[in-house]
């Protein structure tokens, strides 16, 4: 193929590589391990959502035959020490209750045995003496004086306070012709993967050494936590994760206090214990998103412009707050403004406790409260004005030549055309037909909506946005964090095939296809001569604190490290060519598996001689050349700086854009949803497998609308959790998630190697939005309020009662 | 989790007071009960086994027949708890003569925790209905069946 134009694999729609394996059921997953003389755990919960633990008798549990050990809540404080938590008064969160539970679903004990049948066996004659507390599932109550306290040490159930001015947003409200004002309450729901939390662990007590397999996704932030919680070294504490992973979404990260509690119970028995999480403990006591209640106001000229923005936001926790929260009140930080240009803003925030369960990221983290709020107030705005909500974005769009902008807060947007974006998206429904036949069936008493969100996504983790939690004087007396670093060494073997080794641990991205197709354009080889590894052990893995697979950084930071590891490579094979060539580097270039002269291409030598040269013929080598085929790179992106003293920061490092135009229509009786048009656009910059960006983007949609309209971790007033099964936490299902037109700009990123971005959580911090926007539009002739969510026929059904008894009264009165 | 209801049994006032709160008979009507052992007078230790949509468990408990107003009215004070969960209640059972029959009429309070309530919740008000369903038709044949 010496003079044809080079083949590019990027940006084609090449079939994953995993998916055969996973198809024939061939993946191999955390609970696929089997190792020697494995025992298996079973973990007892508390019934109750807040108590003293008065006594443990575990005694007849010990008893029953085949049990190995139980692990109590006692052994647990003598062993281990609270995990570290990036707030003024930490709250003693161990692996397992101590003397009090705050949540239903809280590890009570843990029993080891032959098998989890006898292990679940013996939990029914483990007896737990508790005296119940009064309880608070109210994020406002808890934060008021008075409220019962969940930990004595802090004294209150404030977690973390923060106040924050950006701007001057104080004049910009004086100089408002308008203030809009509301109250939103974001729900408590999850992502569901379809594997669950699972852990295998064994402590040898001569290295003392932990040795934990396991399906955690990232970042090692948590690895350093858990040992230090242990009281081990890190290079002690050793974690290997499998190829497969069922599914991350963020709340994976939310495993480790159970990656801590087997190890524990691996060391009191002396046991391989094996653990692996059952649906009903995951729905009751893994990780959720937080729920928020929001107060918002925005001040606005008279033409539409906004001014500035109030955003006094309180996040749950639940009973305990662990890494990385309080993130979920500042991962927001650099993206606060949205898709806008708005240079006042006015921060307030608190994260509390309940007696709810606990907390993670969430697919979006965060940013889908964020924007819940801040674009139905746009559009409450927009009514307010009498402006189309589609012209009030177009007035307050960041422009397309404002690139890269840095935000009030400190973000820095790498790139986006938002005008073209959403125009596409406003075309792809035929909004205008839509405006004149949903004026058509209001007169026929049918209730059409169109509802749309304009968002920013943001990608890549910069570490150190979680110091923003303290205020500047007290982040001055620790330590600056910065950093979004990855690695990955790439090899070449002696007959010229190439092996990249990675730490993302993928947990269904596709990663090692994406990363294929990278390597296969930069050495012009097929993707199939590339095989990569890119599970986490962290005894033979290069990785830093922000290495993993969260926060959408592959696209980013991932892609740049295999670009800049391959590159590297790249230049040392185009040296040794050289030299075997006897010319200097710069005179050759590498073409179809060859290394050639460019000024005389018939001079050529193959790669796979230069790679069996570096390893066969040391001596042959440049002077100076490491032997062998190899280059290895961990980088960070640039942008990743601390949080200056007034509080900003680019808290990401590369910005999506993402929009929906929805037209739908409310059944007047029922109540249920019927889609007429939905369209997401997309800008994920550089597009580097359409077959993939498509599936990530259609499971965040359908994340999204599960979030908005169906799930919630609900709980009733004494603290009980509603929902620990699939027939009462609802998910979408096929069935639920209508066709959907997606599209795409693609404005490279400046920041990345190939110009991409991250692209799967996008839609998940849109869809709330533009849902309750076109729900809100729909029954905008009843005047009904749309502030909170999941959206349920039933919910739905009973504020157009509501509505429509107000009106008549009102009617009456007239 | 309100719970009321009426029944009614072809016998006297004080014939129905007696089988309702005497162990031997109560041990025999429950659903689940396995085992019912007086404590002290008009206090018991109980152990049923019940099970609700997917959780099956074995619950320990402890109830009491108190303020008793024979042959009119009492309380039934109970909470028992297993490995899937608890459960609290208090009802008061009030009987009334009509003819040569007794109506029984109950009102209370239940309260559910621990996974029974999150697996089981939207079906638990059907299952309690069932379940004292059951209970009163049990009653009714030790009636009969100890005359």
């Amino acid at each position: 193929m010496s003079d044809r134009e080079k083949e590019r694999w990027v940006g084609k729609r090449y079939k994953r590589k995993e998916d055969l394996r996973l198809l024939v059921g061939r993946g191999k997953f955390v609970d696929d391990i089997k190792l020697p003389n494995t025992k298996h755990a079973a973990i007892i919960r508390s019934p109750y959502p807040h108590a003293w633990i008065k006594a443990i008798d575990t005694s007849e549990a010990e008893k029953l035959p085949g049990v190995r050990g139980v692990l109590t809540g006692r052994d647990v404080a003598e062993m281990s020490s609270p995990f570290a938590v990036g707030v003024p008064i930490p709250p003693k969160y161990y692996s397992c209750a101590v003397d009090k539970v705050r949540f239903v679903g809280e590890p009570v004990a843990v029993v080891v045995a032959d098998t989890r049948y006898i292990a679940e066996d013996a939990l029914d004659l483990i007896k737990v003496d508790y005296e119940l507390l009064p309880v608070v599932m109210d994020i406002e109550e808890a934060a008021e004086p008075g409220s019962p306290v969940l930990h004595e040490n802090i004294g209150s159930n404030i977690y973390s306070h923060r106040v924050m001015k950006y701007g001057d947003p104080d004049r910009a409200f004086k100089e408002a012709d308008l203030v809009v004002r509301g109250k939103f309450h974001f729900p408590k729901y999850g992502s569901t993967p379809i594997e669950t939390y699972a852990v295998i662990a064994s402590y040898n007590p001569f290295s003392e050494e932990f040795v934990v397999y396991n399906n955690y996704q990232g970042p090692f932030v948590n690895h350093s936590i858990v040992a230090l919680a242990l009281g081990v070294p890190e290079n002690k504490m050793r974690w290997i994760v499998p190829a497969d992973i069922g599914g991350g979404f963020g709340t994976k990260t939310g495993m480790y206090p159970y990656i801590a509690l087997i190890s524990l119970a691996a060391k009191k028995t002396g046991m391989t214990v094996k653990w692996i999480e059952d649906r009903r403990e995951h729905l009751l006591a893994s990780a959720s998103g937080t729920d928020r209640v929001t107060y918002m106001e925005a001040a606005l000229k008279k033409d539409g412009a906004i001014l500035a923005l109030k955003d006094k936001a309180m996040d749950n926790t639940g009973g305990y707050i662990r890494p990385p929260e309080p993130g979920c009140a500042y991962r927001s930080t650099g993206n606060h403004t949205g898709a806008y240009n708005i240079a006042n803003l006015d921060r307030e925030i608190m994260v509390v406790a309940t007696n709810k369960s606990l907390t993670a990221p969430n697919r979006g983290y965060t940013c889908q409260e964020l924007y819940f709020s801040v674009e139905r107030l746009v559009d409450m705005a927009a009514a307010a004005l009498d402006m189309d909500p589609a012209e009030i974005r177009f007035k307050n769009f960041i422009q397309a030549d404002q690139f890269p902008f840095t935000t009030a807060t400190g973000g820095i947007y790498d790139s986006g055309n938002y005008q073209k974006a959403f125009q596409m998206a406003l075309d792809t429904i035929d909004y205008k037909k839509w405006r004149a036949e949903q004026l058509k069936a209001r007169e026929q008493g049918r209730y059409i909506g169109i509802g749309m969100a304009t968002i920013v996504d943001p990608s890549v983790t910069n570490i150190s946005y979680v110091t923003v939690a303290l205020p500047p004087e007290l982040r001055a007396r620790s330590h600056p964090k910065s950093g979004s670093g990855e690695s990955v060494t790439i090899k070449m073997d002696p007959l010229g095939k190439v092996h990249v080794i990675a730490c993302t641990n993928p947990q269904g991205q596709g990663h090692d296809t994406v990363i294929s197709q990278i390597v296969a354009d930069e050495l012009d080889i097929h993707p199939e001569d590339v095989t990569i590894s890119d599970i986490v052990d962290t005894h033979d893995r290069i990785y830093t604190i922000t290495t993993g697979s969260y926060s959408s950084r592959f696209a980013s930071v991932g892609v740049n490290a295999v670009v800049d590891a391959t590159r590297k490579l790249k230049q040392k094979i185009l040296q040794i060519g050289a030299k075997l060539l006897a010319v200097d580097p710069g005179e050759v270039e590498l073409k179809g598996g060859k290394i050639r002269v460019k000024a005389s291409p018939e001079r050529t030598i193959a790669v796979k001689h230069v790679a069996g040269t570096a390893h066969w013929n040391q001596s042959a080598l440049p002077e100076g050349m490491d032997a062998g085929l190899f280059a290895s790179t961990l980088l960070s992106m640039p942008t990743s700086q601390p949080p200056d003293e007034q509080d900003r920061v680019d808290s990401s490092n590369t910005y999506g854009f993402c929009c929906e135009a929805i037209v739908l229509e409310i059944d007047p009786d029922t109540c249920e949803i019927k889609f007429h048009k939905w369209a997401s656009v997309h800008d994920s910059g550089v597009i580097l497998n359409p077959m993939i960006v498509e599936g990530q983007v259609m499971g965040s949609i359908a994340h999204g609308l599960g979030g908005s309209l169906l799930e919630e971790f609900a709980y009733d007033e004494n603290g009980q959790c509603l929902t620990a099964s699939f027939q009462d936490y609802l998910c979408p299902t096929a069935m639920d998630v209508p066709d959907i037109d997606i599209g795409h700009v693609q404005t490279p990123s400046p920041y990345t190697a190939l110009g991409s971005k991250g692209a799967g959580e996008a839609s998940c911090e849109s869809v709330p939005a533009a849902l309750g926007n076109a729900i809100a539009d729909a029954l905008a002739p009843l005047g009904v309020t749309i502030n909170e969510l999941p959206l349920t026929p039933n919910k739905i059904w009973h504020l157009v009662q509501e509505a429509k008894a107000k009106k008549e009264q009102a009617g009456h009165e007239a | 989790m309100r719970l009321e209801g009426k029944y009614k049994f072809d016998a006297s006032q004080e014939r129905v007071w007696e089988v309702l709160t005497n162990p031997r008979h109560l041990e025999k009507a429950i659903p689940g009960c396995e085992r019912l052992q007086e404590s002290e007078p008009n206090k018991y230790d109980a152990l049923l086994k019940v099970g609700i949509a997917a959780v099956k468990g074995t619950f320990t408990g402890k109830f009491e027949v108190a303020d008793p107003d024979p042959p009119q009215q009492y309380r039934l004070v109970g909470e028992g708890s297993g490995s899937s969960g608890f459960v609290k209640g208090e009802a008061t059972i009030h009987l009334t003569a009509a003819n040569e029959q007794t109506l029984v009429d109950y009102h209370g309070e239940m309260q559910i925790g621990g996974l029974i309530a999150g697996v089981g919740q939207r079906m638990l008000g059907g299952i309690a209905k069932m379940m004292l369903n059951q209970f009163f038709k049990r009653m009714g044949n030790e009636l009969k069946s100890s005359k």
